[in-house]
C-alpha cells in the first residue's frame, strides 16, 4: 500500500538528507488532477481554447481530480489577496469570526466613504473613492517596502544588509503590520473592524502609523548602505 | 438562466405598468422603476408593489422614535433617506384597516413568517399610515425587552405581588411622548390617581400630567404607563381618536422569562406590571381601533430557532387569549421585489464591488440569499 512505503521513504530521505526533507506529502495518486474553479472557462465554446487549454479539458475526460479544498471558491465576488487577509486575522482556526471581522471592516470602510460622498459637494464626488475592495488593495500597496533588512554574520558580528524582497514577502510585511498595529494600538473598548477599517482608510491616504514604520525601515536600508555588498545573492 | 436581454422580465413588467400610471415621474426621475414618489401610505395600492417610497426624515423622529430596526437605523445614517418597499402583506392590512367598522371590537392582526422576512417593516409600514391617518398609535417596539435583561426589579407599590421595572418603562414612555404629543393633551383622565404622600393626578387633568409623573418620578413609571393603557382604552370607544396597539414580538407576554426575585424563583410573565397591563390591551374587548401584532424567534426565550408558526411560538395559553385574529403571513422577497431591492441598492451605490454590476453577481446573491430580505442586505454590507 502507498502509506507504509510513503512513511519509510520518509524516514530513509531523512536519514540521507538531513535538511532537505519534505513536510507536507500529498496522498493523492500522482494521476489526480486540479480542480478548475473558473465558471467562464466553461463557458467558452470548444474553437476559443488555445491548444493546451484543448489538451486539459481531453485529459479531464480521462483522469480522475482531487477534491477542492475549501479555501477556493467560485464565487464571483471571491478575493485571494482578501481570503488570505482573512487567515491571517483568524486565531485558533476560528474561520467564522475572521471572516464575520473581514466583512464588518469593509461595511464600516463603505459607510464612512459613503457618508463623506454624500455629504461632499458636487465637483469633489469623484475624487472619493467609495469601493471598499479598491481601498484595500491600494492600502496594501501603499504600506508594502520596497527594500528590507536581513541578519548577515560576517567575521563574527551580525550586521542589518539591506536586502531586495520578493514579492509574496512584501504582501506579507504589509498585512503582518496592519494586523499588530491593530491588534496592539487600540483601546481596549474599540472593536477590531473599526480600528481596521480607520487604519486602513489612513494607509489609502499614505498617511498613518504603519506608513511611517515603512518609511522608517527605508531608511534603516538607506543608513546600512555600505553593508550591502555582504549580500551574495 | 437566460443571460441574454438587457432587461429581466419582472422590471419589464413593472415598466408596462408605469406606463399606465404617472408619465411624468420617468421623465423627471429615471429611476422610477423601483422607485415611487406616493409618499402618503393611505394612497398606496398594488400598482406601487415592489416599489420604495421614502419617508421625511423629520418625520421618521417623530412617528418612529423607538421603532425601526438597527440595521435599518443605520442604513437611514449612510443613506440620508429612509425608504421602504411596499408589500403585499401591508396592503392587505390597509385594505382590512379601511374598511372595519369601528363599533364592532377591535380586530387582531397577527402578522408572521420566517426570520428576516420583514415582519417588523411591515408594522412599521402600519405605524406610519395611522399616524398620517392621525390616530393614536401605541407603539410597544420589541416585548422582549420587557422580558428579558432587566437590572433593577422593584417590588410593585400598587400590588405586592408584581414586579415593576422603572428603567424599561421610563424609556418606553420618554418615547410613547415623543410621538404622541398632541393626543397626551386632549385626553383627560377620568379618576384620581394618588402616587405617593404628595403627589396625586387629580379627574379631568390631561394625560400629559401622567406621563411627566412617570418620567420624573421613575419608581412610580411602571404604574403611569399601566394608568395611560387603561384611560386610553376606556376612552377609545367614545371616538373621538382612534387607537392602534402595534406591538413586536407579541410571542414574549406569554412565553417565559429570564428574570428571577431575590430568592432565585424564576419570574413567570404576568408578574410583570408592565406585561400584566398590556395583556389587558390585546383583549378585544374594546372598540374603535385594531390591534397588529407581530411574532418574532429572533429575541425569544427558550424557543427553537426554527419555530415561527403563531402556535409554536404563542404556546397554547397565547393561542387561546388571541384566538379569532386575522393571520397576515410575510414571506422572502418574489422576483419582483428582488429585483426592485437590488436595484434600489445600486442606485443608492451600496453595491460597490465591480462584479455586482453583473448578472452572475446577481444571480449569485439571489442564490445566497434565497430571496431573504434579511440575508440580501447582510451579504450586500461588505460587497
Amino acid at each position: 500500500m502507498a502509506a507504509p512505503s510513503a512513511a519509510g521513504l520518509g524516514r530513509r530521505l531523512r536519514a540521507w538528507l538531513p535538511r532537505l526533507t519534505q513536510v507536507r506529502w500529498s496522498r493523492y495518486n500522482p494521476s489526480f488532477l486540479e480542480p478548475e474553479v473558473n465558471k467562464e472557462l466553461y463557458q467558452k465554446p470548444w474553437e476559443e481554447l488555445s491548444e493546451e487549454e484543448k489538451e486539459k479539458m481531453e485529459l479531464k475526460a480521462v483522469r480522475p481530480i482531487k477534491a477542492a479544498p475549501p479555501n477556493v471558491s467560485s464565487s464571483v465576488f471571491s478575493d485571494p489577496v482578501i481570503s488570505k487577509f482573512t487567515n491571517m486575522m483568524m486565531k485558533n482556526g476560528n474561520k467564522v469570526l475572521a471572516r464575520s471581522l473581514m466583512a464588518q471592516t469593509l461595511e464600516a470602510i463603505k459607510r464612512k466613504q459613503l457618508e463623506k460622498y454624500h455629504k461632499a459637494p458636487e465637483d469633489q464626488k469623484e475624487a472619493i473613492e467609495c469601493n471598499p475592495y479598491i481601498i484595500f488593495h491600494q492600502a496594501l500597496k501603499n504600506c508594502q517596502p520596497i527594500i528590507g533588512l536581513s541578519n548577515i554574520t560576517k567575521g563574527g558580528k551580525t550586521y542589518q544588509v539591506p536586502v531586495p524582497l520578493k514579492d509574496n514577502r512584501k504582501r506579507f510585511l504589509a498585512m503582518k503590520w496592519l494586523i499588530t498595529e491593530c491588534r496592539e494600538n487600540k483601546n481596549r473598548r474599540m472593536l477590531m473592524p473599526e480600528k481596521l477599517s480607520q487604519e486602513l482608510l489612513q494607509a489609502f491616504n499614505n498617511e498613518g502609523p504603519i506608513i511611517k514604520k515603512k518609511h522608517v525601515l527605508h531608511k534603516m536600508a538607506e543608513a546600512n548602505r555600505a553593508y550591502a555588498h555582504f549580500r551574495w545573492w | 438562466l437566460d443571460h441574454g436581454y438587457a432587461l429581466p422580465t419582472a422590471a419589464r413588467d413593472c415598466l408596462s405598468s408605469i406606463v399606465s400610471q404617472d408619465v411624468q415621474t420617468l421623465t423627471e426621475r429615471p429611476r422610477a422603476v423601483f422607485y415611487t414618489s406616493e409618499n402618503d401610505p393611505a394612497k398606496h395600492t398594488e400598482l406601487h408593489e415592489g416599489r420604495h417610497y421614502s419617508i421625511p426624515l423629520d418625520e421618521v423622529k417623530t412617528v418612529f422614535p423607538h421603532g425601526l430596526p438597527s440595521r435599518f437605523q443605520q442604513q437611514i445614517k449612510t443613506f440620508n433617506e429612509a425608504c421602504l418597499m411596499v408589500r403585499k402583506p401591508a396592503l392587505e392590512l390597509f385594505s382590512y384597516l379601511k374598511s372595519s367598522n369601528f363599533a364592532h371590537p377591535a380586530v387582531r392582526y397577527l402578522i408572521y413568517g420566517e426570520k428576516g422576512t420583514g415582519k417588523t417593516m411591515t408594522l412599521c409600514h402600519v405605524v406610519h399610515y395611522c399616524a398620517r391617518q392621525g390616530w393614536l398609535v401605541l407603539h410597544i417596539p420589541d416585548a422582549h425587552l420587557w422580558v428579558k435583561n432587566c437590572r433593577e426589579l422593584l417590588q410593585s407599590s400598587y400590588n405586592k405581588e408584581r414586579l415593576d421595572q422603572p428603567l424599561q418603562a421610563s424609556f418606553w414612555l420618554k418615547n410613547f411622548k415623543t410621538s404622541n404629543e398632541r393626543f397626551l393633551k386632549e385626553i383627560k383622565t377620568q379618576k384620581t390617581y394618588v402616587w405617593g404622600k404628595r403627589e396625586s393626578t387629580e379627574a379631568g387633568r390631561p394625560l400629559g400630567e401622567v406621563v411627566e409623573q412617570g418620567l420624573a418620578r421613575v419608581r412610580n413609571a411602571s404604574d403611569a404607563v399601566g394608568v395611560v393603557l387603561k384611560e386610553i382604552k376606556q376612552q377609545c370607544h367614545l371616538g373621538s381618536f382612534r387607537l392602534l396597539v402595534a406591538v413586536d414580538g407579541v410571542n414574549a407576554l406569554w412565553g417565559r422569562t429570564t428574570l428571577k426575585k431575590e430568592d432565585k424563583s424564576p419570574v413567570s410573565p404576568e408578574e410583570l406590571t408592565l406585561v400584566y397591563n398590556l395583556r389587558k390591551m390585546m383583549m378585544n374587548d374594546w372598540n374603535g381601533g385594531a390591534i397588529v401584532a407581530t411574532l418574532s424567534q429572533t429575541g425569544s426565550l427558550f424557543k427553537p430557532s426554527s419555530a415561527y408558526l403563531p402556535q409554536q411560538l404563542l404556546g397554547k395559553e397565547g393561542f387561546d387569549t388571541l384566538d379569532p385574529f386575522v393571520p397576515i403571513p410575510v414571506p422572502n422577497y418574489s422576483r419582483q421585489e428582488f429585483e426592485s431591492c437590488y436595484r434600489y441598492y445600486l442606485d443608492r451605490k451600496w453595491l460597490q464591488h465591480e462584479r455586482a454590476h453583473t448578472e452572475d453577481g446577481r444571480e449569485e446573491l439571489r442564490f445566497l440569499s434565497g430571496s431573504n430580505p434579511r440575508q440580501l442586505e447582510r451579504l450586500a454590507a461588505p460587497l
